[in-house]
């Protein structure tokens, strides 16, 4: 039987698992695959490294029971489990028996159940975890587009604490004019400008791509973020107005 | 003559009962207000009905105005769509709480008010709505002064307190004023001596009720026609009170939350080459 390079990675919120596997597929020549195990087919993350990392090909589950029956040769593959999957209940197939499990884990992480579960730990983000039940929250937000000034709002009063302590946020937000944005936050750290993804402009209609916001955090009051998230939302005839005017923009540049 | 200038209560009477105290403490001759007594705070009325029982000069602001006539606001007003929409639901709760002797007081608030060589405005001489951020272009901001006649104008609407200098005739700059003189003195020669003195000034008064300079203190300015000097105050008070107030009120919760930490209840225009076009 062939030999798979998989590679399961876990460890907790805001740890660097992304940041990590992110590093190790640059690091590698052959092609890669992703897959994030906990998460809809559609992440941030998963959203996030596709844009961001050429060549990498994310995988749905689906397609991961394709790959461990037929592989690709001299492929690579990156599984990551979110932090609130329970280890010691993950029963891998057989052709994953052997596949090499990390733990991103920071700095002075004390002995846990993923020290028990990994082979191999790696030194991750200093950020503080101090949250006693760190509770999940996702929202799609697909064929929404913001407005940048309310998203900046909202942003900073969701990483500050006003709807509820916030340990690990990120987002992929779409703009009227076309970008799709990408807001990462981990309590602790500097504040970090969003990124714009390496994505095309999107500039007729509703988008019909992924975006979305997962929060890690306590006392979340998840029906306040969801209304602020939608008082941030563009109506049809905004959004048309503007990306009107940004085709008109690119047209010009593309004709001068 | 020493006058008290204050500003954009918002509904905030904790806030402004703190400022009076203070104002109490430097012996003033007169205190004026330049609107916005009511919006986004909890308690509106109470606030008009202080103002009005002390008989202190009020100007207009952009929401008193607002509240008589409805909304009708520039693009300047709200910058952003969430700042929009929280704007209106504070209006819609301020419209449906204010009682009808206090509209009728809001709707005979004169725009501006002077004294001798003073005026007094909400926003700027043009409108109410109009930001005359600190960085606004001198040109502007001389026109703005000129366009009242005065020498001071006292405005307030961005919640920042500020003072600026204008008068150069240097291209490019108003920021100072060059006062040349001739001095013959008997049995000396002739000497000639320059003064730096600023022709117009532009005094904002910052917020008493809505404070955005990232605490939640408030701030109002005393003036002392005498020595021609401006003191810019920052007075604290018992905002954890007013943060109850709204929620218990009714109001969003987010108000409290951006009070305690001096972000204002929502947002202000942040572009000074701006024209209000309302």
């Amino acid at each position: 039987m062939q030999t798979l390079d998989i590679t399961l990675v876990t460890g907790p919120s805001g740890a660097g698992k992304t940041t990590w596997i992110q590093q190790q597929i640059h690091s590698i020549a052959d092609s890669a695959l992703y897959l994030n195990l906990g998460a809809d087919a559609d992440s941030v993350d998963s959203t996030y490294l596709a844009a961001e990392v050429p060549g990498l090909k994310v995988l749905s589950i689906t397609q991961l029971a394709d790959f461990l029956a037929h592989p690709i040769p001299r492929a690579a593959i990156y599984l990551e489990l979110g932090f609130h999957i329970d280890l010691t209940s993950l029963i891998l197939p057989d052709q994953m028996a052997d596949c090499r499990r990390v733990a991103v884990l920071s700095p002075g992480t004390r002995h846990t159940e993923w020290h028990d579960w990994a082979d191999e730990t790696v030194t991750g983000i200093e950020a503080e975890f101090t949250l006693q039940q760190p509770h999940f929250w996702r929202s799609a937000l697909s064929r929404q587009v913001l407005d940048p000034a309310s998203l900046n709002t909202f942003w900073y009063e969701l990483t500050n604490g006003a709807y509820g302590v916030v340990q690990r946020a990120k987002g992929i937000f779409d703009m009227a004019d076309g970008r799709s944005l990408y807001f990462d936050f981990v309590a602790g750290l500097p504040a970090t400008p969003h990124l714009e993804l390496n994505l095309p402009l999107w500039l007729n209609g509703r988008p019909d791509r992924f975006s979305g916001i997962e929060v890690v955090g306590e006392a979340l009051e998840q029906e306040t973020i969801a209304q602020t998230i939608k008082e941030c939302c563009l109506e049809d005839h905004v959004i048309a107005y503007y990306q009107k005017q940004m085709r008109e923009l690119v047209s010009e540049e593309v004709m001068g | 003559m020493k006058i008290a200038v204050m500003s954009c209560i918002h509904g905030n009477y904790e806030a402004l009962n703190a400022v009076l105290s203070d104002i109490d403490d430097h012996n003033v001759d007169r205190i004026y207000c330049l609107g916005d007594l009511v919006g986004y705070g909890p308690h509106p009325n109470a606030v008009v009905e202080m103002i009005r029982s002390l008989d202190i000069p009020t100007c207009q602001g952009c929401w008193d105005e607002d509240i008589v006539e409805g909304l009708n606001a520039c693009e300047c007003s709200y910058p952003s769509v969430l700042a929009e929409k929280r704007g209106k639901l504070a209006h819609e709760w301020t419209n449906q709480v204010i009682h009808p002797e206090v509209r009728e007081y809001l709707a005979q608030l004169p725009f501006s008010l002077r004294d001798e060589n003073l005026c007094f405005v909400h926003g700027s001489p043009h409108n109410q709505h109009e930001y005359l951020l600190p960085e606004v272009d001198a040109f502007v901001a001389m026109e703005r002064v000129l366009a009242t006649g005065a020498d001071i104008l006292f405005c307030g609407h961005t919640h920042i307190p500020y003072v600026r200098c204008l008068g150069s005739h240097e291209a490019g700059s108003l920021d100072a004023a060059q006062l040349q003189i001739r001095v013959k003195l008997t049995g000396k020669s002739e000497q000639n001596m320059s003064f730096s003195a600023p022709l117009k000034r532009i005094v904002n008064a910052g917020s008493v009720g809505e404070p955005r300079h990232g605490r939640p203190n408030a701030t109002y300015v005393i003036y002392d026609a005498n020595s021609d000097q401006i003191l810019l105050r920052e007075v604290e008070y018992n905002y954890q009170k007013t943060c109850a107030a709204i929620i218990e009120k009714g109001l969003p919760p987010i108000f409290a939350w951006r009070l305690a930490r001096g972000l204002e209840f929502a947002e202000r225009a942040d572009d000074p080459t701006h024209v209000c076009e309302r």
